[in-house]
Parts: structure tokens; C-alpha cells; sequence
């Protein structure tokens, strides 16, 4: 393996040319980065989740050539009046629960929109985004987390999951206070920052055919995130990256219906294949799928042939690739393997 | 005493009960059983644990999904609780397939998957020694020790966690444990679980009691053998 060939775009002129169907160097790569990037500036793992967070990734992103940008956002909990704990033993990743705002049927009921000015990490996020804009960055990112896994994050995955067959009322009462919390935080980053060179970064994890079925993906995603997504658009929003992880076949003929602006961009996992997301998506931007359990156990040679099988499904694709992990690049993944990614983008992924 | 036919009946209705996720019937069924002199140990063995048994089919075949599979398992637990006491009263024992050790690995508090593969292993008419939610290494250890239990089982649903499965099996290794070492969850595959040192891999609930099955048969054999 020899030494990469030169970038003729910069990170920010390769994503606008994206953004707008225009030609590309090469493949872009997003490398889903928040642990990983923390751990190769030399900071804790904690560290993602706080301010020294933005520039690990700042700097992570530069050295790999990656477009990540700092993603600003929230879960939820904290907003609700949860809790949560910082990533910090060795085998952590992220975040987790340590209170959910509305563990019972009676707080799930009475559940309202704070006001998304100042709850929670909301003020914090608004920071960040401000300090981005001050940088001149060209684009920037704004996390919606989908309202079913807003409604795990607020009542617990289980408790949804009980209540969507047992109390569906309830669970639609959740996700309609999700969804306007979504909506009103999107208003507000639009009034204070402009949705112009804003990318609305979309998780759906929990949606996907591991947890729920499609018809309950019918019923209790599909209208929200539908709703959601138009109206997201309507306040002047340009593009939606819609992260899709898991087993999610099934869902495809739902998630085709949604709107994701234009373009949008589709990221998906290991589990569904490039070629058949592009007859789903051909006009939006596929992203993925790069399997990370290979990222972190592989060898660089199996990194190396799966980054090569995605470039050139993705490359076949009308609407456009960019290249990624299929979920959060593994905060302790080999940095050669990482790496071995951008070998193969030098390799396989050139348009010129 | 109840009539074979009649026996029969409520079998098969205990089965449905449970499949249908129907808690409120699944309890009176039960609450029936017991005032009719059914063998309580077969209303467990071949009613409930087969309607359990059944939903797992239905999950692999992607006819049920996660929230049918917690409320199946909520109508089986919440029969198991009224029929458990007559069971034990019998004599006659539930936990004769073989003995397991579960958990998820320190760093992860993801364990719905984990409860699954617990009410399949109960269900089958295992042991389970259940330890939770982000459990330190040691505890594995200590727990396959403390019940010699043929089957250590280890969950993890991240790609930073799952690298406690290797250290985990390492640390039973050397304790000298002889236990088979399944893992399981939703970054893993064979070849990681492979690489990992693990003696079987199960892709989900639906499949770790089969897998176990035959881990615990290779390890007779190897038993009788050596």
C-alpha cells in the first residue's frame, strides 16, 4: 500500500459540490466520527460528548480527509428532565440513560414541550452551532433525532414497545410531543443560525426491523417523520441525512415516501445492500456501509475489499455516494483500518 | 385429575395464550390448571414453554418482532409465577436441559436481547443464572464457578463493548473454567465471535437455545471422553 493520492477539493467544496449534483475529485468520505475522534487527538472518550468533542473532530476529520463536522444536537433526555451519563470505563461508547424523563404510563401522559431556548444541552448546542458559524464553516449540522427514538430515549425502548401494542394512544401521545419539540427546536435554529447551510442529521436506529415490525414502523414512525421532514423543508432546509442503521428491508418502501430534501442523503448499515437502496433512493445520496464490527476486528485487507465493494456499488449509483461507516465509526478501531478506508477511496474512488 | 383430553386441551390453550401475548388469559388458564389437578410441571413444559418456543419461530421468520416477543414473554413470566409453586411442590424439576450464566458486558446497558435469550433458555427448561446489565468481567467468573454451569452467555450491542467478550473468555479460560462460551449481539457475526475465542455464536434470541444445545452436547462428550 503506497501513499494516497492528493485532494484537488477541499473537504468544503467537495460537500457543496455534492450537495448540488456537481462534479467531485473523488468519493467523499463521512466518518460518522465522535469516540473515535476524541481517543485520536488524545482526549477521553467523555471528551466527545463536551466541547473538547468539536475540535477533536475538527482535527480527526483533516488528518483522515474526511467531511465530518461537529454535530450539534440533543437526545431529548436531559430537555425532558432525564439523565444521563458520560461514556468513561473501557469498554463505554456513548451516552446512556441513567433516568428517563417518563418512565411510567402517567409521565408519559403528562409529558410537554420544554421550551427549547433554554432546556437542557439545547443552550450548550446552540454554542457550538454559533462558534461553527463563527469559523465560516460552509456547512454545518444539526441533529433531529427521529420521534420514535426520541420516544425510547424519553420512556425507555421497552416501555415503547409494550405501550405501542398495549396503549398506542399513549405511545402517539409521546411521539407528538417529540415531534413538536423536534419542530420547534428546527424553528429555532433556522430564526437564530439560517437553514441555509444547515444539514439536518436524522438517526433512526430504533425504527429498524431488529426492533419493530413494518407495520408498526407504519403506524408509529412513518407519520412523523413524514410530518417532520416536510415541515423541516418548509422552513428552508435544503437536506436531510437520514442515518438508518440496522436491519431496515422491510422499512424501504416507507422510508422511499419520506422527504429528504434535494437532495437528501440515505445513510444506511451493512444490512441493506447499496444496489438495492439505489432503486429506492435513485435521486438522493447514498451513504454507508461500511460494517463496523470488520472496522474494529478485520484485517486492513478485509476494510480495504469491503470499502472497495461499496465504492463501486456507491459510484453506480445516479444520485451520488459517500462512503462511511454503516453506524458510529468504533471509538477503538485500528487506526490503520481507518486509514486502509482512505486507501481504497485513493484507489477505487476517483471521478478525474 | 384431569381427563388426557382435557389436558390436552388446556395444553394447547396455555400454548395460544401465551403466542397470542394474551396475559390476562394465559393467568387464568394457569389459575384453571391448578383447580382442575393438571400436572403443572406439563402445563409448564409443553403449554407455556411451547407457546414461548412458537414466538420464537415467528421472530425468525419475521412474523414477530421485538414488542410481540416482550409481551409473549410477560404472559409466559406471569403464568410460570402461578404455576412455579406447584411445580417445585411435585417434585418433579424444570431445570434438567442444563444450567447458564447471562449477561451484558461491562460498558453496555442494552439488554432487552439479553432478557429474550434468558425467557427462551427458561422456556426450554434451563437454569439461568441471570447477572444483568453492564457486569463487570469478574462476575462471570465468579458466577460459572459458583454454579458450575455448562454455558457462560455474553451480550454486548456496541463495537467498543464487545471487546470485553475476548477478555471476558480469556479471564474464564484462565480460571480453568471448562464452560462453553456463547456470545451474542447486534455487532457481532460468526467470525467475529470466532476471533473473539468464543465457542458459539448465536445471531438471535430465536437461536441461542438451539446453539447452546449443542455446545452442551459437544461438552459431555468431551467429558465422557476424557
Amino acid at each position: 500500500m503506497g501513499a494516497l493520492k492528493r485532494d484537488r477539493m477541499t473537504k468544503e467544496e467537495r460537500m457543496i459540490a455534492l450537495l448540488n449534483r456537481q462534479p467531485l475529485d473523488r468519493v467523499p468520505v463521512w466518518g460518522m466520527m465522535a469516540g473515535f475522534a476524541a481517543l485520536n487527538v488524545g482526549y477521553t472518550i467523555a471528551d466527545a460528548y463536551g466541547r473538547r468533542g468539536i475540535e477533536a473532530v475538527q482535527w480527526t476529520a483533516e488528518q483522515y480527509g474526511f467531511q465530518d463536522v461537529p454535530i450539534a444536537g440533543s437526545l431529548g433526555v436531559y430537555e425532558f428532565g432525564g439523565e444521563m451519563s458520560r461514556p468513561s470505563g473501557e469498554f463505554d461508547q456513548a451516552p446512556i440513560v441513567t433516568r428517563y424523563p417518563a418512565a411510567t404510563e402517567e409521565q408519559a401522559r403528562k409529558l410537554e414541550v420544554p421550551d427549547v431556548r433554554r432546556a437542557g444541552l439545547l443552550p450548550r448546542c446552540m454554542e457550538t452551532t454559533k462558534a461553527m458559524q463563527r469559523q465560516g464553516a460552509e456547512y454545518l449540522v444539526l441533529m433531529l433525532v427521529g420521534s420514535w427514538d426520541m420516544a425510547s430515549y424519553i420512556c425507555s425502548l421497552e416501555n415503547v414497545c409494550r405501550w405501542a401494542v398495549r396503549k398506542p394512544d399513549l405511545v402517539h401521545n409521546v411521539l407528538r410531543v417529540s415531534t413538536d419539540f423536534l419542530l420547534q427546536v428546527a424553528r429555532y435554529w433556522a430564526d437564530v443560525i439560517g437553514p441555509d447551510r444547515l444539514i439536518i442529521f436524522s438517526p433512526h436506529a430504533q425504527t429498524s426491523n431488529h426492533v419493530v415490525s413494518p407495520k408498526m414502523f407504519q403506524e408509529f414512525c412513518l407519520p412523523y417523520i413524514k410530518e417532520t421532514h416536510h415541515r423541516v423543508l418548509d422552513m428552508g432546509y435544503k437536506h436531510i441525512l437520514c442515518h438508518i442503521c440496522g436491519e431496515h428491508n422491510l422499512n424501504l418502501p416507507f422510508w422511499a415516501q419520506i422527504p429528504m430534501g434535494e437532495p437528501g442523503i440515505v445513510h444506511f448499515g451493512h444490512e441493506v445492500d447499496l444496489d438495492v437502496a439505489s432503486k429506492h433512493f435513485p435521486s438522493h445520496i447514498l451513504m454507508g456501509n461500511v460494517n463496523t464490527a470488520v472496522i474494529q476486528t478485520g484485517t486492513p485487507q478485509q476494510v480495504y475489499e469491503m470499502a472497495r465493494a461499496c465504492i463501486e456499488k456507491g459510484r453506480r449509483h445516479p444520485g451520488g455516494y459517500m462512503l462511511a461507516p454503516g453506524c458510529e465509526m468504533p471509538p477503538r478501531a485500528p487506526p490503520h483500518n481507518v486509514w486502509t478506508m482512505m486507501k481504497a477511496i485513493s484507489d477505487f474512488g476517483w471521478y478525474e | 385429575m384431569a381427563s388426557d383430553s382435557r389436558t390436552k386441551e388446556m395444553l394447547k390453550e396455555l400454548h395460544d395464550a401465551v403466542l397470542a401475548f394474551d396475559e390476562d388469559r394465559t393467568t387464568e388458564l394457569c389459575h384453571t390448571v391448578l383447580r382442575e389437578g393438571i400436572d403443572a410441571y406439563r402445563a409448564v413444559a409443553e403449554g407455556l414453554s411451547q407457546g414461548m418456543n412458537s414466538a420464537s419461530d415467528r421472530y425468525e421468520k419475521m412474523e414477530y418482532f421485538v414488542p410481540e416477543l416482550l409481551l409473549c414473554s410477560d404472559a409466559l413470566y406471569a403464568g410460570l409465577d402461578i404455576l412455579k409453586p406447584a411445580v417445585l411442590a411435585s417434585g418433579k424439576r424444570t431445570g434438567t436441559k442444563g444450567s447458564i450464566v447471562i449477561g451484558v458486558v461491562e460498558g453496555d446497558i442494552h439488554d432487552i436481547g439479553k432478557n429474550l435469550v434468558k425467557t427462551m433458555f427458561e422456556a426450554a427448561g434451563w437454569t439461568v443464572y441471570d447477572l444483568g446489565k453492564d457486569v463487570k468481567l469478574e462476575r462471570f467468573v465468579e458466577e460459572q464457578a459458583r454454579t458450575n454451569s455448562e454455558i457462560v452467555a455474553i451480550s454486548a450491542l456496541m463495537t467498543t463493548s464487545m471487546l470485553a467478550m475476548p477478555k471476558a473468555i480469556n479471564m474464564l479460560r484462565e480460571k480453568g473454567s471448562k464452560a462453553r462460551v456463547l456470545v451474542g449481539g447486534a455487532p457481532l457475526n460468526a467470525d467475529v465471535a470466532r476471533k473473539f475465542g468464543a465457542d458459539g455464536y448465536a445471531p438471535s434470541a430465536a437461536t441461542a437455545v438451539e446453539e447452546a444445545t449443542k455446545l452442551i452436547e459437544a461438552l459431555k462428550k468431551q467429558r465422557q471422553q476424557g
